[in-house]
């Protein structure tokens, strides 16, 4: 076993407004160096940073749009989100829980602010992340893993210095509840001010890390801030990070899908002619309706 | 967002400018100037990453970059914010438009105040109101970005520059003008006979990217239908379409 080194750490630069419910830096692809095909499976990452919404009576959030051809994943760290989509499933992601959608063959869904957290207002926070999924997984069946954070994983850490979630994979021996199409880990590493945690995954699955809280230092040396992403190199297997005060850290490892992608808009396919069979059969109606 | 897409074929090219597309089929040029007609592909160009007008010159007649880029390079290239105007009401249009980047529309406000959309113009589209540029009349038209939105001004100076270089341009523009005829002939009969649906088709196919990129309170008015009429036909072909 080698050591895994940082690659480059990333201040995300501006922010923009999906919808008018989430003011996200998008880290994955937008930052140089981290393209889609360089952090596979993971194809885009959506990051707002801790933002403070004013009470509205009238959720924010981002009317219906569809997706097909890979996952979203949505985390709350703050705030509270409320989905619907056209196979008629719904639900409220709640503070430390996730929400994991395939919308493979397609689905239309919206989200928003949660009604009465969104009449309260308050520090919101969230992740969304995109996994891809290989070509004949593509055009599966939509479903949904809606998971509380009392289904994660945990892995307590020596001396009650923190707890290691797992979403999905493992950490050591303890396994996480998402079923996904390709192996991936996906961690939440809650740590108290001085800990410390080793991780190890294999040399070729694109690595890397997001400060949501705190700041943290890799193999004795990097130092990651809040609210800073760091991609780590294909060389080497562990790698650790210690807490410098209470922090918050989402950790992705994942083999990487070695297929072509088009992307386009919200639908990520491997061939342009994909793409455009995506818009047709979204635009006829092929993905079913959703009230706006 | 990042589009990883790949341009089209290179010998095959898109007869899209001044704007319009066939329903069941679109012109090709190839690159030895002769047109056929492939029914039933409509393939469009709005995946393409490139929409330089150059590029979109280079790719559809027989024209050499290094000639087409100086030529060009004497437009006015200008970017606008999303909500901009380039043209209003009462004003005096002087230019056509060809959008490399972004999203325009033109529209109308009637005495009612209520708008009506003539057209949308995305990438690699053309935009210009003929009867100001041409006829020097004062414009019925409101122009504006849609979105943050690339434009280059096209002159008659150029088109009188590309034709001194290139013969193959006249014609091809020439067909142009003559496809841009025939889809607001059918634009006319669609307006005056065809039914909601029917329209809502004929737009997916002109403009297969909009239903993401504009509200359907804008594309209910360029059908000439209410918004809930746009909402009741995509949602029977959503019944009707399901798998």
């Amino acid at each position: 076993m080698t050591t895994r080194q940082v690659e480059q750490v990333i201040n995300p630069a501006g922010k923009h407004f999906v919808g008018d419910g989430f003011l996200v830096h998008n880290i994955i692809p937008g930052s140089q160096g981290l393209s889609m095909q360089r952090v596979s499976p993971f194809i885009m990452l959506d990051y707002n940073a801790p933002h403070y919404f004013p009470p509205s009576a009238t959720p924010r959030g981002v009317g219906v749009h569809p997706h097909r051809g890979f996952e979203t994943v949505t985390i709350a760290y703050k705030g509270k989100v409320e989905h619907h989509d056209s196979s008629g499933g719904g639900g409220v992601i709640g503070e430390g829980d996730v929400q994991w959608m395939t919308a493979a063959s397609g689905v239309l869904h919206k989200e928003f602010h949660e009604k009465e957290w969104s009449k309260k207002g308050g520090d919101f926070q969230m992740v969304q992340l995109w996994v891809n999924l290989p070509a004949k997984d593509k055009m599966s069946k939509p479903k949904y893993q809606a998971l509380t954070n009392a289904q994660f994983g945990k892995y307590s850490l020596p001396n009650d210095s923190g707890v290691i979630e797992v979403i999905a994979g493992s950490y050591k021996e303890v396994t996480g509840p998402a079923s996904t199409f390709t192996p991936l880990h996906l961690l939440n590493a809650r740590l108290n001010r001085g800990a410390k945690a080793e991780f190890s995954f294999p040399a070729n699955y694109n690595t890397a890390l997001l400060v949501l809280e705190g700041n943290i230092t890799v193999n004795g040396k990097t130092l990651v801030p809040a609210n800073n992403f760091a991609l780590f190199k294909n060389e080497g297997e562990t790698f650790s990070i210690e807490a410098n005060e209470n922090s918050i850290v989402l950790l992705l490892s994942g083999e990487p899908i070695n297929e072509p992608i088009a992307h386009h808009g919200p639908f990520v396919m491997n061939t342009k002619q994909e793409i455009l069979e995506a818009f047709d059969d979204f635009n006829k109606g092929k993905f079913g309706y959703l009230e706006d | 967002m990042v589009q990883i897409l790949n341009r089209p074929e290179k010998d095959i090219v898109w007869v899209v400018g001044l704007g319009f597309q066939e329903k069941n089929s679109i012109w090709f040029y190839k690159k030895n100037r002769q047109v056929s007609t492939v029914v039933g592909i409509i393939k469009t160009f709005f995946a393409m990453n490139d929409f330089t007008l150059t590029t979109y010159l280079t790719s559809n007649i027989d024209a050499n970059k290094n000639v087409i880029e100086p030529l060009i390079s004497h437009c006015k290239v200008k970017h606008f914010k999303k909500s901009e105007f380039l043209l209003r009401q009462g004003e005096k249009c002087k230019y056509s438009f060809f959008v490399e980047k972004g999203l325009l529309r033109q529209y109308s406000i009637d005495e009612k105040g209520k708008e009506h959309v003539i057209l949308f113009a995305p990438e690699g589209w053309f935009m210009s109101d003929r009867d100001s540029v041409y006829f020097d009349q004062p414009s019925s038209y409101f122009i504006q970005a849609m979105e943050d939105t690339d434009l280059l001004f096209i002159t008659d100076e150029l088109i009188f520059q590309l034709a001194k270089e290139y013969p193959s341009f006249l014609e091809f523009n020439n067909r142009l003008l003559h496809n841009h005829i025939r889809q607001l002939q059918k634009r006319i009969t669609q307006l005056l006979s065809a039914t909601a649906e029917e329209r809502y088709l004929d737009f997916i196919k002109i403009y297969p990217d909009l239903m993401l990129r504009v509200s359907q309170i804008q594309i209910a008015s360029y059908l000439g239908i209410t918004p809930e009429s746009l909402s009741r036909v995509r949602k029977e072909l959503a019944v009707k379409n399901q798998p």
